[in-house]
């Protein structure tokens, strides 16, 4: 090898020794072409972790068996049609059948369209498909509306109820003749007058109660009345200061221009406390407009409206401004209560 | 050392040499210490990486691919490099690791692109036209070489990197990439020459 053969080695392999002159022409004619030492065009974000790769799609594997689970479990309890009826005392009737036993043992079935019926020595208590349980009092009567994996309905006819369901919310309904009673989680009592008057008192959970464009949100440990012809009235805690109950049935259910309006009124915001806000949270959105005036003053004393909420849209009856006033009681969110809300009504 | 060269340069039509991994022991450890710490979330770790690698993978890329297609062939090797880092048993091992990576991006891309021309650089820019002409016409016929000289060409010639360069980031041995370059250039001197 010549001494020439070693330099175009030597500078073919790192530019050192004699330069080629080939290799130098072609270096200086494809420079151009080469890696202009741009930066990395994204910045790349972290990389997700193997585990959490893995752990996605068999997050996303479990969800869609659990959802078929539910379906099967509501599907199957659908087909079960009807309710289990048990003997709590004396001898309630289903369907025209006394019903002779308890426990489930010699217990009846009430099938959709049903009638469940006690005299004033009987009570009963129904097995709501796979949901809960509701206790059925004497001189109550009852039919069974809808029995499905998506949906549990009774109307109420007379009588008195003590439901208690641990469902999601909004899977058991109680129509009276007044208003729709929608479990949202809870256990509550349920009565009806004779005359299609109603009253509901939750002893856990929330209830909503709602008829035509009429809706009251119910919390634990408040109560509310309801009418034929009117609809759910204002919830009150039973705690309530003294004179709460005849005063609020005056503003729920008497005319325009009766003259008992003002005094009630006056009982209502004068005693009211800061607890009581959500009574008066129910009142912005009835009466006149006076009267809803001199609620929102009261109000606005004992729990401020959070900040955008004006007197002038809370007046108006703007919902926007509305829940935003409700969710900042702390009690439940008026998005949580809308969502579960939808098709009260069948 | 004679003897070896005479060899190399004596040895007609001889196929090109297999790449073996074999990283230099310094350089190696740094990418592991910038994989190690890439894998950790630190996006600058891996930018640092392709400061290092950025080069190799333009010449790999260029030496299959045209060059209109280049630059972004060469981003989407770094970032699905990125997207994988996980799965890289030997961090040592990056730079084979990742000129793989680029080699296969290449061949999809043939395998998906449309059959294009690249049009002639005068059309592009008249004062320069002459020389972006040449040089095209030269790329083309380095990419009729086998594989193995063409990408050691490409990053001789082209990224302007040395033989040593081109062993520390692709893997094969200093040997390996000193039989490649000349082997390589006596066949592209023929085919220049024809």
């Amino acid at each position: 090898m010549s001494e020439g053969q070693m330099d175009d080695e030597r500078y073919l392999w790192d530019r050192s020794g004699e330069p080629d002159a080939e290799i130098v022409r072609l270096e200086a004619l494809l420079s151009p072409l080469r890696h202009r030492g741009q930066p990395l065009g994204v910045r790349p974000r972290p990389p997700v972790r193997r585990w959490v790769r893995m752990l996605v799609p068999a997050l996303a594997v479990a969800a869609m068996m659990f959802l078929v689970a539910s379906a099967a479990w509501f599907s199957w309890t659908a087909r079960r049609d009807g309710w289990d009826v048990q003997r709590v005392g004396g001898a309630p009737v289903v369907s025209g059948v006394r019903v002779a036993g308890n426990r489930g043992r010699d217990g009846a079935r009430l099938a959709v369209g049903g009638w469940l019926v006690t005299d004033g020595a009987s009570r009963a208590r129904i097995e709501v498909g796979e949901i809960g349980e509701v206790e059925v009092d004497p001189n109550t009567r009852l039919q069974l509306v809808t029995s499905s994996g998506r949906e549990h309905r009774m109307a109420l006819a007379r009588g008195t109820i003590h439901a208690t369901i641990w469902a999601p919310p909004k899977f058991f309904f109680v129509d009276t003749p007044s208003a729709v009673a929608v479990d949202l989680g809870c256990a509550y009592t349920l009565q009806v007058a004779d005359d299609g008057s109603g009253m509901v008192r939750v002893t856990h959970g929330w209830v909503g109660f709602q008829s035509g464009a009429r809706e009251v949100f119910i919390p634990e440990g408040a109560v509310c009345s309801t009418r034929r012809g009117n609809g759910p009235g204002t919830p009150r805690y039973e705690d309530a200061p003294a004179g709460y109950a005849g005063a609020l049935a005056v503003l729920d259910f008497s005319d325009a221009g009766d003259a008992r309006r003002a005094s009630a009124l006056d009982v209502v915001l004068s005693r009211a406390r800061p607890r009581d806000a959500l009574t008066l949270w129910h009142l912005l959105r009835r009466g006149s407009l006076d009267e809803r005036r001199l609620v929102y003053e009261r109000m606005a004393v004992l729990a401020p409206p959070p900040d955008g909420v004006t007197r002038e849209a809370v007046l108006a009856g703007d919902r926007a401004a509305l829940d935003r006033w409700w969710d900042a009681l702390g009690l439940e969110s008026t998005t949580w209560w809308r969502l579960w809300k939808r098709d009260w009504e069948k | 050392m004679v003897e070896i060269a005479a060899r190399l340069l004596c040895a007609p039509a001889s196929p090109p040499v297999a790449s073996v991994t074999r990283f230099s022991p310094g350089h190696a450890a740094e990418d592991s210490r910038l994989v190690r710490e890439a894998r950790g979330g630190d996006a600058s770790a891996f930018e640092r990486l392709y400061e290092r690698y950025a080069r190799v993978i333009h010449g790999v890329v260029l030496a299959r691919v045209g060059r209109v297609d280049v630059d972004d062939l060469v981003q989407d090797v770094f970032l699905a490099a990125w997207a994988r880092l996980a799965t890289l048993r030997d961090p040592q091992a990056f730079g084979g690791w990742l000129t793989s990576i680029a080699r296969r991006r290449a061949i999809d891309h043939h395998r998906r692109a449309v059959e294009t021309t690249e049009l002639p650089a005068d059309l592009e820019a008249p004062d320069a036209a002459a020389p972006r002409a040449e040089a095209i016409a030269v790329i083309e016929v380095v990419r009729s070489l086998p594989d193995a000289y063409r990408e050691t060409l490409v990053l001789r010639l082209v990224e302007g990197m040395t033989g040593q360069e081109i062993a520390d980031r692709t893997g094969m041995t200093p040997a390996s990439v000193r039989v490649n370059l000349h082997r390589g250039m006596r066949l592209l001197r023929d085919r220049l020459q024809r």
